[in-house]
């Protein structure tokens, strides 16, 4: 009794406030009375009068007190008021009904309108969570990226020096705060198995600059990522669940990484994200050791900033321009030509992603159009049999109004059964669509549940079913209503046929469009997948060694630590061969300078002379697996003070000796003296990607040209991932406090390099197929009907002597007729709507007329199959029973 | 009169509970209770809904129907209860409702209705 007086009291709080103050007790005790008086069963029979009386007076009540005009609808009987409400619950009953009395119509209706608002909603979720919502972050449009640019070098957003970062962050005012961040890996010892882990290493500032709040203990202090005090690590909310079992008393504890203790500090809230990594661990990015500076010729930073309150970007920007000066005066051999550029972190994040997700929305819309065309079709089948219920309907007094309202009730209904499916559909298909979206602003399923989301597949829900009922509703209560209750009563066919093939020709149209778009995709991936990587990427572990300037002075140092390396690595048994690059291939790391080409007349109209320097170790083209064309590779024996040597890639040796060999001929630098001698051509490589063309590269051996930060590259015929011990021990004995970066195997980085395009054709390819399966099931359903439709028709030809045959390829024929004609509007639309893919696709023009071709011809052939099976029941048709029906 | 009509005839015509709680009114002030447990042994069973009674009661007091009215002080000497009364106005629809009424039953067509039966 208790529980249940607890259970009626929360219950009445859906009364107006006043009405509870005054009556609320009494209104108690009378529920609690007829409770006591009930017995059994009909105890259940009081609480559902409570509910339903509680839910239409208390809410009733509060329509009283804010509208006074309603005020009499409390005790009059007839409420003027109400008639709306009562007919559209008439009309949801009916609804219902309606749909149990055709399941098989009502299941295809909602599973079609599931997978188009489904996908709708998934797309939608993913354009809200990384377009329209801004980041979580705390003001994040004063939140930037701060690059060093190259702008002779045509590079905007270079990695930053550590020495850069410090410089900028004391010198620049822009700004409230500045961090720098960076990826490395770390291994977790201690509690549980060994395992691998991402680890962000941050300068102290990075949480208070993004305004990221520990939900346990605290994040960095000013001066922790100083040398010798940054043994302490944050912890992320989900290593916190998985790792340490989220036990709050981790915080003071020990956990051991990369075989050094760290104490935890901190952990992260659930759902904390950040913009370029999804590491779970944190730690102090150390910029310099004690007996070191910070180096400023190794970029391995990204760097965030927030702009101070009232400083706009381009403020900002000017006065990084000018720190930029005054840096390359003060270093003008480490920073000449190096000045800084600064970007808005919201952009950088969804900038690359923008244009396909534009695409995948117009995509999930063209679905919603075929579906509502697939209903449509189905409803104005389904029409036909209720004629005679229409008819009654308004012979006993329904107007042409509600006659409609009824109809489209019925489609709201079945619209919203499907957007619920959808809703589930949407929870999968939304896994598929985070996979390539940044971290901060990826969706998920609590993001599928939300307000915004949920408001959008409603209205998705609404306008699905008025756009698929609106024609069948004014169909049905168009006729006039004596006609169908006549006997015989002729069916308007003509008007319907038309209609319907108007319907068919949309349909194909719209699916060649999705079609077009899914292929052209398809086909640009197929084209940068053929493109030539000029490496081979199997067997080959990567990873990147910076080599602290102040300890490796000059070339001599570092020239001798990559010599021993090399040969160390090499010496190994499971190593074949071992090399390293300054900039490695299909990464997008890059560099160019301007370069003089030894007696070439530059004309007029040349672009400027420019290269992109590659510097590598004598055995790098060998264990990357590039291909020397001509001439040789490096060889140990090329050193400081032996002939300065250089070897060119096709693309230059083609650009600036043409049609001559540029073997033994001699280049330099614009802003050096150095004449270098060509001695070999190497194969074309592809350093920004499969899908970048390839600039004029000069690739120098690391003995003549210093480089401080290298990518090696090491070939086994094993398990490349097993050379990471190898790689570490070498390095560790070679020095002790260098961390080997970006850990990957050479397949990871080529995989990587396309990622983002598999992801885009995948999911075009989906959404695609998805189009063509409803279209063919729409065609086939229109189809099936007509000629049941006509099955009377067919048997007085056929009883005439039409052969079956005769009759078959009539249906076939007005099938294709109806496909062809989608097929050249779809196809002609598609050539003016698919010049806004051009910046997704590769290697081919949105009008690719293979892709076109095959796209006709499979749509043409799905059609014709859709068409195929109503065709041969036609030509079946027995006349006798026909002639008889 | 004309405009006295007016006032009354928007609450016109009355639901059957609204007219029963007027028509419990007219024997005289009744507190809440009172008039439920009235209204019950009129009508037989537990049929009154407590949110649906309430908010008639209050509707009626807000538009005038009836009035608060003071309590007999000796009844009930702790509990403070709420009495209710008919008002001119209340009396005046109710009068109405009951004459609609009478009309519809001597209509000649009532009459041979019932006598068919």
């Amino acid at each position: 009794m208790k529980a249940s007086r607890s259970l009626y009291r929360l219950l009445l709080r859906l009364c107006p406030p006043d009405l509870r103050r005054e009556f609320g007790d009494e209104m108690e005790a009378l529920f609690l009375q007829s409770l006591e008086r009930a017995r059994g069963t009909a105890r259940l029979r009081v609480w559902v009068r409570a509910v339903s009386d509680v839910f239409r007076h208390g809410l009733g009540a509060r329509r009283d007190t804010w509208d006074k005009f309603r005020k009499t609808s409390a005790y009059v009987e007839y409420e003027t008021g109400g008639w709306w409400m009562d007919t559209l619950r008439y009309d949801l009953r009916h609804a219902i009904r309606a749909m149990g009395r055709q399941p098989v119509t009502s299941l295809i209706v909602v599973m079609t309108l599931a997978l188009a608002i489904g996908a709708n909603t998934a797309v939608f979720s993913a354009v809200h969570t990384v377009l329209i919502r801004p980041l979580p972050y705390d003001a994040p449009d004063s939140l930037v990226m701060v690059w060093e640019k190259r702008e002779a070098e045509g590079v905007m957003n270079n990695s930053v020096s550590a020495a850069d970062y410090l410089d900028w962050s004391r010198t620049a005012q822009s700004f409230s705060s500045m961090a720098a961040f960076t990826e490395v890996t770390a291994d977790l010892t201690g509690a549980g198995d060994p395992e691998k882990f991402p680890m962000a290493a941050v300068s102290s500032p990075f949480f208070d600059l993004l305004r990221v709040r520990p939900m346990l203990g605290r994040t960095f202090a000013p001066g922790e990522d100083l040398f010798g005090r940054n043994r302490v690590v944050v912890l992320g909310h989900g290593i916190w669940r998985q790792r340490f079992g989220g036990d709050a008393a981790v915080i003071g504890r020990s956990i051991m990484l990369n075989g050094n203790p760290y104490q935890v500090i901190g952990v992260l809230p659930a759902g904390a994200a950040f913009p370029h990594t999804e590491a779970q661990l944190f730690a102090p990015l150390v910029l310099f050791a004690p007996d070191e500076p910070p180096s400023r010729t190794s970029h391995n930073f990204g760097v965030y900033a927030r702009l101070r309150p009232g400083v706009s970007l381009e403020q900002a920007r000017s006065e990084m321009d000018r720190i930029g000066k005054d840096l390359e005066k003060t270093y003008p051999q480490l920073s000449r030509g190096h000045g800084s550029y600064v970007t808005s972190l919201p952009e950088e994040i969804t900038g690359p992603v923008e244009r396909t997700l534009v695409v995948l929305m117009a995509a999930v819309v063209f679905i919603l159009l075929i579906a509502c065309i697939n209903v449509t079709n189905l409803l104005l089948a389904k029409a036909a049999g209720r004629r005679r219920e229409m008819a009654v309907r308004a012979a006993i007094g329904a107007g042409r109004a509600r006659l409609m309202r009824q109809v489209l009730v019925e489609c709201a209904v079945m619209a919203i059964a499907g957007g619920a499916a959808g809703l589930l559909l949407a929870v999968w298909t939304v896994r598929l669509l985070a996979s390539q979206l940044p971290a901060v602003a990826r969706p998920d399923q609590t993001v599928i549940f939300s307000t915004p989301i949920l408001l959008f597949t409603l209205a998705m829900c609404v306008v699905a079913g008025l756009m698929a009922g609106v024609l069948p509703a004014w169909h049905m209560v168009r006729e006039d209503p004596a006609e169908p209750l006549k006997e015989g009563g002729r069916s308007p066919a003509s008007m319907k046929k038309a209609l319907r093939f108007g319907l068919i020709i949309a349909e194909v149209a719209l699916t060649s469009l999705l079609l077009v778009g899914a292929g052209l995709t398809l086909r640009s991936f197929q084209t940068v997948l053929s493109q030539p990587a000029g490496i081979e990427t199997d067997h080959r572990l990567t990873f990147r060694l910076g080599l602290p300037g102040a300890r490796y002075r000059g070339s001599e140092a570092a020239a001798r630590f990559y010599a021993e390396l090399e040969a160390r690595l090499a010496a190994e048994p499971m190593i074949q061969a071992a090399g390293g690059t300054m900039l490695p291939p299909l990464t997008g790391l890059d560099g160019r300078r301007g370069v003089v080409i030894e007696n070439r007349e530059v004309g007029p109209d040349d672009g400027p002379t420019r290269a992109h320097p590659r510097v590598v170790t004598s055995n790098y083209i060998q264990a990357a697996g590039a291909t020397i064309r001509e001439g040789r590779g490096f060889l140990p024996t090329d050193i400081e003070s032996s002939l300065q040597v250089a070897i060119v890639n096709d693309t230059m040796a083609k650009r600036y000796w043409p049609g001559a060999s540029p073997l033994g001929k001699r280049v330099r630098f614009t802003d050096q003296e150095i004449w270098r001698e060509v001695v070999g051509i190497i194969g074309d490589v592809k350093h920004w990607g499969l899908d970048a063309p390839v600039n004029p590269e000069l690739y120098l051996p690391s003995t003549q040209f210093p480089t401080f930060a290298m990518t090696w590259v090491l070939k086994t015929n094993g398990d490349p991932l097993a050379l990471i011990p190898i790689a570490q021990r070498h390095v560790r004995e070679l020095d002790a406090n260098l961390p080997l970066f970006q850990v990957r195997t050479m397949e990871e980085v080529a995989a990587k390099s396309v990622e983002r395009r598999k992801w885009t054709m995948t999911l075009l390819a989906y959404f695609a197929v998805l189009a063509l399966v409803l279209a063919a099931a729409g065609i086939y359903g229109v189809m099936a009907h007509l000629v049941s439709l006509r099955v009377p028709e067919i048997g007085v030809r056929l009883t005439l002597g039409a052969k079956p045959s005769s009759v078959m390829r009539q249906i076939l024929g007005e099938g294709a007729m109806q496909a062809g004609i989608g097929l050249v509007i779809g196809l002609g639309g598609s050539l003016a709507l698919m010049r806004g893919m051009r910046t997704i696709l590769f290697g081919i023009e949105p009008t690719d007329p293979i892709t076109l071709a095959s796209v006709g011809v499979s749509l043409m052939f799905v059609a014709l199959l859709a068409v195929a099976i109503p065709a041969v029941r036609a030509m079946r048709i027995d006349p006798i029973a026909a002639l008889r029906q | 009169m004309t405009q006295d009509r007016a006032r009354f005839d928007r609450f016109l015509p009355l639901k059957p509970f609204v007219l029963d709680v007027l028509l419990e009114l007219a024997d005289g002030k009744k507190h809440g209770w009172a008039l439920i447990r009235d209204l019950q042994q009129r009508d037989g069973g537990d049929r009154i809904l407590p949110t649906n009674f309430y908010r008639t009661l209050r509707a009626l007091r807000d538009d005038g129907l009836i009035e608060e009215a003071r309590g007999d002080a000796n009844e009930d000497g702790v509990e403070r209860r709420q009495y209710f009364s008919l008002s001119t106005l209340g009396a005046k629809v109710a009068r109405a409702e009951v004459k609609r009424l009478e009309a519809l039953v001597v209509d000649p067509r009532v009459r041979r209705l019932v006598k068919a039966r």
